[in-house]
């Protein structure tokens, strides 16, 4: 149960009064916990930043057991894959929560950024928790790819070709560059092992840290809400909002529900469809790499498909790639392309329901256009809706002013 | 939290008990999940399949020969101890520290004064039980390298234990007990296989 | 009401997204496709997938290995002594715990046939146990004694099944195509079916947590009004 009080916490005595005279555990637990307020009127969409927390423990606690049988070196890789499959005792339970773990990530990720675009919290005075956010995305993004590479299957390989090849894009240094990262001549045993690196070490430490920023910069605003109002504004005699409610016990019970229910969905890719229909593991992926045979036909994994979509869209190397580079970058502008004063869908005007609809629904066709092979028309349609994904931002900041809104509600709904 | 109902018109009996339910179930679910993690540090199948029983041909042992065998990554020892050997380990118990091998490993039928099936073949894992080095093989009464008064068997030269040629502890040395016997079966008059037991239906 | 109508705009964009745009997406996603016989197999089927490890011995590990697969797990999950299955599959050449590696030796299969024999342990799949099943079932005699094959045109691979054919009946080489086409599934994922017996369970488990917890959010959310 929730101390309601809101007088200093007068800690127990015991360990308890021993330990927080000497660091701040129950001060901490009350202003992030027990005396983190917030709104009431949270729906289901408020699940996926709890959920994501949960994927990255996950990837933590299975990923630490991988490397525990895994060996990465060019010879050895593939082998050890499948020596965790087969020998390791639970081993193919750990690796398939690991595989599904990364797809499970960008869905609950995608879910939660789809959140904040529906009701404007990427909005003053939360633009930085949005930042903080899109940058863990991009390490997000980084630590996936870095860790398709390791099984070192035919996907792994050429996918991690294509992927560094596009640094080569980058005019007077960019095949300098690419041979850099790559520490080799082509894709090879020394970058199996910097890429391991990456993965188990340095990028889980900058999302561990991205993470903690990104509810301490959340903390200190305050949670949004579906109605997208400011819960601070009004509040008790005792100084708490009126439309707040303690995150534990609250939030605490509800997102535990929403855990087990998030577990379900995924114990049944785990356990009956581990492979996601050949888009958590790839096919080709059963077959070691070999660096003289391309795959018929290679396809990044479902998560990356939208923005390859993208690079293949525009017929030029160099803009391709500015161009995927552009449709990321150009969501950490979102706080300020969008300047109309009311952030939640529920009351903003025709406009921004019809250019984010567009914008998500360019977003889900690219993505999977990405996943299909290259043909003229699919091209066709891919420099449509890449067309149609750039022009969310670029008509969002016109359209945004002079928005015809619907009278926002002071108390939440 | 004005908008929360006074305590009293709250069930806090379902309350309780359901938050009590809840850590339970949530109690056992995460018991299941750890599971895995901790089964994952058994020895895989791999490490089975390197640690299978291993067979020896020894047919072409001469008496007071030794051979050496891995199983497991471990040495194994057979000796063939010939009939004056034997006689001399009878009279040795007063010098030893666990002359009925009532502290040391070894399978049950391997619990006998000669530590063996059949009293001929010495078969026993080459390691200290002091602290994990490879003993020498050294024979013979009085063998020159050896201090005086040498009884034959095997001597450590990281710690100085020595041991009798059935494995047996000497007193006064390092090592707290007998060498290990692996479990092993004879095949036949010929071969032997370490890392089966000789029971029915024992498996390593 | 209104705002019950505003509520749901991001309800109404979620069947938009998943009622109309992803089958679009699907309907151009199915390309041309090679028309694959169905295995119609079973993992579960021991017997079957008994026949199919003898005859994958007999018919292909002349040539092929599954080197992730050792004869001791083989004879675990179906059901053999460790004697058996070494009778079986090597006629007493291989030890149980040695790994299931093809007889040829080591580039025999380049002189003779051009390509090294592919291990054929995750064969099923890399491209599927239909496509496994039709590849074995593919073979056509081009011109007098000249094999081709419809699932892999040009294949190296001699037709091994040509004799099972010739004397056997459909029943029976339908049989013996199914059963290596099933042993090869089961060698590419061996805990397939403690997988599936396993998850069931956990998803049980996972139910009575989600009641439970359900019922507890339920009960504390009535502090709250809305």
């Amino acid at each position: 149960m929730s101390e309601q009080s809101t007088n200093s916490s007068a800690p127990a005595g015991g360990l308890l009064k021993w330990l927080d005279d000497r660091y701040p555990l129950i001060s901490t637990w009350n202003e992030h916990v027990a005396q983190y307020y917030a709104p009431k009127n949270f729906n289901f969409w408020y699940f996926f930043g709890s959920l994501a927390l949960l994927v990255l423990v996950n990837q933590f606690v299975t990923g630490i057991w991988l490397t525990m049988s895994y060996k990465p070196s060019a010879a050895e890789a593939f082998n050890s894959i499948e020596y965790i499959m087969r020998d390791v005792e639970w081993g193919w339970l750990i690796r398939y929560m690991h595989t599904t773990g990364a797809s499970a990530f960008f869905i609950v990720v995608y879910l939660h950024m789809t959140r904040a675009l529906l009701y404007g919290s990427y909005k003053q005075p939360r633009e930085l928790v949005w930042l903080i956010g899109m940058l863990i995305f991009v390490v997000l993004m980084a630590e996936a790819f870095m860790g398709y590479m390791l099984p070192w299957g035919q996907m792994s390989y050429w996918g991690a070709q294509v992927i560094i090849s596009l640094f080569s894009a980058i005019p007077l240094v960019g095949p300098d560059l690419a041979l850099w990262i790559r520490g080799d001549y082509i894709i090879s045993d020394a970058t199996l092992n910097r890429f391991f690196a990456l993965h188990v070490i340095a990028l889980p430490l900058v999302l561990v840290i991205l993470v903690f920023m990104h509810i301490v910069a959340l903390h200190k605003v305050g949670s949004n809400n579906p109605d997208g109002i400011e819960i601070k504004k009004y509040k008790d005699v005792q100084g708490l909002p009126l439309d707040g409610i303690a995150f534990h016990p609250y939030y605490t019970v509800k997102d535990s529900f929403g855990a087990v229910f998030f577990m379900i969905l995924f114990a049944l890719v785990v356990f009956y469809l581990p492979e996601g229909g050949g888009y958590f593991i790839e096919a080709p992926n059963f077959e070691p790499a070999d660096p003289l045979k391309t795959p018929d036909h290679i396809a990044p994994v479902w998560y990356f498909t939208p923005f390859y979509a993208i690079l293949r869209a525009v017929p030029d190397k160099f803009f391709g790639v500015v161009a995927m580079g552009a449709s990321i970058a150009v969501l950490f502008a979102m706080p300020w392309l969008d300047r109309c004063k009311v952030k939640s869908i529920r009351y903003r005007g025709y406009s921004y329901k019809l250019l984010l609809t567009m914008f998500l629904i360019s977003f889900v066709v690219l993505g999977v256009l990405g996943a299909l092979p290259s043909t003229p028309t699919y091209t066709k349609l891919a420099q449509i809706f890449t067309i149609l994904y750039f022009a969310f931002f670029i008509i969002l900041p016109f359209t945004s002013v002079n928005e015809r809104t619907k009278p926002v509600p002071e108390r939440t709904t | 939290m004005s908008e929360v109902k006074t305590i009293e018109t709250v069930n806090m009996k379902r309350r309780q008990v359901l938050a009590g339910a809840t850590g339970v179930v949530g109690a056992i679910g995460a018991t299941f999940a750890a599971v895995p993690f901790v089964g994952s540090w058994q020895p895989s199948e791999k490490a089975k399949a390197a640690g299978a029983p291993v067979d020896a041909d020894i047919s072409a042992m001469q008496p007071g020969q030794m051979m050496t065998l891995s199983w497991r990554g471990k040495p194994v020892w057979v000796v063939r101890r010939t009939p004056d050997m034997l006689e001399r380990l009878s009279a040795l118990d007063e010098f030893l520290r666990d002359p009925l091998s009532n502290d040391s490993l070894q399978p049950d039928y391997c619990k006998n004064p000669m530590r063996a099936i059949n009293a001929e073949y010495l078969v026993v894992v080459g390691i200290c039980t002091h602290l994990g080095c490879a003993p020498l093989y050294r024979p013979a009464v009085n063998s020159p390298d050896m201090a005086a008064n040498w009884r034959g068997g095997f001597f450590c030269p990281c710690h100085g234990s020595s041991f009798d040629l059935a494995g047996r502890v000497f007193r006064s040395v390092p090592a707290p007990t007998n060498l290990e016997i692996p479990p092993h079966r004879f095949l036949s008059e010929t071969r032997i296989r370490i890392g089966e037991d000789t029971q029915e239906g024992g498996q390593a | 009401m209104l705002t019950k109508l505003l509520n749901s705009f991001s309800k109404r964009l979620i069947w938009l997204i998943t009622g109309t745009v992803l089958p679009m997406s699907f309907a151009f996603a199915a390309g041309p496709n090679l028309q694959l016989e169905s295995a119609n197999n079973n993992v579960r089927d021991v017997e079957s997938l008994q026949r199919g490890a003898v005859h994958f011995a007999n018919y292909c590990m002349a040539c092929h290995s599954t080197k992730y697969m050792r004869y001791i797990r083989i004879a675990r999950d179906l059901g053999w002594q460790d004697e058996e299955v070494i009778d079986k599959m090597t006629y007493g050449l291989a030890l149980p715990v040695d790994d299931v590696i093809t007889r040829i030796q080591e580039g025999v299969s380049q002189q003779v046939f051009g390509t090294e024999a592919p291990d054929l342990s995750l064969m099923a799949r890399l491209k599927g146990t239909d496509y496994v099943y039709s590849f074995i079932r593919g073979y056509f005699e081009e011109e007098e004694g000249k094999w081709n094959n419809h699932v892999l045109a040009g294949t190296s691979m001699p037709n091994v099944l040509e004799g099972v054919k010739r004397h056997s009946t459909t029943e029976e080489y339908d049989q013996t195509t199914r059963d290596i086409a099933n042993f090869l599934e089961y060698v590419a994922e061996p805990y397939k079916v403690k997988r599936w017996d396993l998850g069931w369970k956990v998803i049980l488990f996972l139910l009575l947590l989600l009641i439970l917890t359900y019922l507890l959010k339920k009960e504390y959310w009535r502090d709250i009004k809305h």
